[in-house]
C-alpha cells in the first residue's frame, strides 16, 4: 500500500542532514509558503544548508510589518525562509531576490551577508526556474539568452544560436524540497490554490519532495483532470493545523 | 533649476504607461511604479496583465477588504483583483511564457537606462547584494521593455544617461520610458522626447537628463484624461 501521509512535521524533515541541499518552495508571501515545514526545519537544526529560493524570506517580524503595512491581516504562523536565515543555518543561498526593496526593513539574509557569514549566487528567477524544472526532468544543462552581458554570465560557456549568444546554465537538484500546496491524496497528487509558484516548479526536483498542504482527502476525490502534480513527484505529504499555531514566536 | 514646472505624480505615470498598451497585449507589470498600471488601463481596451509568481489576466488592485484574496497578489505583494480568464501556473511555466518570448511588453522600474537602451534596476544602493527577481527575463525576452520611472535620482542625478554605470540587467532591450517629466522612445543609440508633461519646455527636460535628447517631430504636451 502507498501512503505518504506522514503524521508530523518533525517526522517530515527528521532526515534532512547538516550541508543538505533544499529548494525552499513560495513566493514572498506567507500564505503560499510552507511555513509550518521551515519552522520544524529550524527546530530540527540542520545548519550548513545551501537554499534555493526566490527570495531570502522576510523573517517574521518584517514579514509581520509589511503584512500590516498592506493592510492585510498578519499571520501567526507565518514562518519563511527568513526564520532559517536568521538563525544562520544557511552557508549558501541561490535566489533572485537576497534583500527586499525597503530601506528600514530589512530581510534577516541581509544582515547574515553584511556580516559575511553566508555565500549568495544571484541569478534571475527563470534562469532559476528552469534549472529546477530541469533537474525534475533529467535534463543536465540548457542555453538562454537571458544574462548574456551582464554578472551573472562570469564563469559560464557562451554558445551562439542564430547569432544569439547564449548562456549555458545547469540543472539544479536538491536534496530536499519543501513545497506547499493546497489539498493531496495518499499518492502524494497535489492541487495547489492560487498562483502556483515554486511550490510546482520543485516538486520532483529533489530526492525527496515534502508537500505541506490545507488538506488530505480520500484517493480518487481528486479528479485525474484536476490533479496539477502528480503523485510520482512528491515523497511525503503533512497536513497543517486546522487551527493555526497562536504565537508566532515560537516556532513550534 | 529651481523653477521647474511641477512633475507628474505616480499615478499620473502609471496612467500614461496604460495608454501606450495597445489592445489585447499581454504585458507583465513588474516591481515598483509599473503595478499602479493595473489601475489605469483604458477601459476600451483589453489587456492581460501577466505576474511572475504564475498569474495571468489580473485586474486593478483590490480596494475593499471582501475582494481580496491573500494568495492572488501583484508582483509587489499588494492584493489584486481576479476578472473573469484569470489562470495561474507554475514558476517554471510562467517564466516559459516570457523567455519564450509570449509576451509583448515588459513594464519594469529602473535605476538607470542609456542611450544604448542598456538597463539597470538589480544594485538598489546601500544593500549587500544585487537583485534580480524576473527583471532580466522579463527585459530580455518580451517583445518590447517599457520602463517606468522617476526621471531623476533621489539625489537628482539624472537616469537617463549616455552609458549605465551601475549594474546592467539587460543590455540593449530598454524601448520606451515613462519618467515624471515625458514619455521617451530609446532606438539606434538615441534618446527621443515623444511628449512632454504640461508646463515643461523641450530645455528644461533636457537640463536635467543626462543623455542628449532628439525630438520627436510631433513632440506634443502629455493629456492628463
Amino acid at each position: 500500500m502507498i501512503n505518504k501521509v506522514v503524521g508530523s512535521f518533525d517526522e517530515a524533515v527528521a532526515d534532512v542532514p547538516s550541508g543538505a541541499m533544499v529548494h525552499f518552495g513560495g513566493f514572498a508571501n506567507p500564505h503560499n509558503t510552507p511555513n509550518y515545514l521551515f519552522a520544524a526545519l529550524a527546530r530540527q537544526g540542520a545548519d550548513q544548508l545551501t537554499g534555493v529560493s526566490t527570495f531570502a524570506g522576510y523573517g517574521v517580524e518584517v514579514g509581520r510589518a509589511l503584512f500590516e503595512r498592506r493592510g492585510l491581516d498578519p499571520l501567526s504562523d507565518g514562518w519563511d525562509l527568513g526564520l532559517i536565515a536568521e538563525l544562520g543555518r544557511l552557508r549558501k543561498l541561490i535566489t533572485s531576490f537576497p534583500n527586499g526593496n525597503s530601506r528600514e526593513l530589512l530581510y534577516p539574509f541581509e544582515h547574515v551577508l553584511r556580516r559575511g557569514e553566508a555565500e549568495v549566487e544571484v541569478l534571475g528567477q527563470g534562469s532559476i526556474a528552469e534549472r529546477i524544472r530541469c533537474a525534475r526532468a533529467g535534463i543536465p544543462a540548457f542555453y538562454t539568452p537571458v544574462g548574456v552581458g551582464t554578472f551573472v554570465a562570469e564563469g559560464k560557456e557562451v554558445r551562439e544560436f542564430d547569432g544569439v549568444p547564449h548562456l549555458l546554465e545547469t540543472a539544479l537538484r536538491a536534496d530536499f524540497a519543501l513545497i506547499r500546496a493546497h489539498r493531496a491524496d495518499r499518492f502524494g497528487n497535489l492541487v495547489f490554490r492560487g498562483p502556483r509558484t515554486f511550490n510546482q516548479t520543485m516538486a520532483g526536483a529533489a530526492g525527496v519532495t515534502v508537500a505541506e498542504v490545507d488538506e488530505v482527502v480520500p484517493l480518487g476525490e481528486l479528479g485525474p483532470d484536476e490533479i496539477h502534480t502528480p503523485g510520482i513527484y512528491v515523497q511525503r505529504v503533512v497536513v497543517r493545523p486546522s487551527t493555526p499555531h497562536d504565537d508566532w514566536r515560537t516556532p513550534a | 533649476m529651481s523653477e521647474l514646472p511641477e512633475r507628474l505624480g505616480e499615478d499620473v505615470m502609471a496612467l500614461v504607461a496604460a495608454r501606450d498598451l495597445p489592445d489585447g497585449a499581454t504585458v507583465n507589470l513588474g516591481l515598483g511604479l509599473p503595478l499602479a498600471i493595473a489601475d489605469y488601463i483604458p477601459p476600451d481596451r483589453e489587456v492581460l496583465l501577466h505576474s511572475e509568481q504564475g498569474i495571468l489576466g489580473f485586474g486593478p488592485r483590490a480596494e475593499d477588504r471582501a475582494d481580496i484574496d491573500p494568495l492572488i497578489m501583484n508582483a509587489g505583494g499588494e492584493p489584486v483583483t481576479r476578472p473573469p480568464g484569470i489562470c495561474y501556473m507554475s514558476h517554471d511555466e510562467s517564466f516559459a511564457m516570457i523567455r519564450g518570448g509570449h509576451l509583448d511588453v515588459s513594464a519594469l522600474g529602473a535605476l538607470q537606462v542609456d542611450q544604448e537602451g542598456n538597463l539597470a534596476n538589480a544594485q538598489i544602493p546601500g544593500k549587500p547584494a544585487p537583485g534580480l527577481g524576473g527583471g532580466q527575463d522579463l527585459a530580455t525576452c518580451a517583445k518590447q521593455v517599457l520602463v517606468v520611472m522617476k526621471h531623476n535620482a533621489p539625489n537628482g542625478d539624472p537616469k537617463i544617461v549616455e552609458r549605465c554605470d551601475m549594474v546592467v540587467t539587460a543590455r540593449g532591450c530598454v524601448d520606451r520610458v515613462v519618467t515624471d517629466v515625458g514619455l521617451f522612445e530609446i532606438a539606434d543609440g538615441r534618446v527621443t522626447l515623444l511628449e512632454y508633461a504640461p508646463g515643461w519646455s523641450v530645455e528644461q527636460i533636457q537640463a536635467i537628463t543626462g543623455v542628449e535628447l532628439a525630438v520627436a517631430e510631433d513632440v506634443r504636451e502629455i493629456t492628463l484624461r
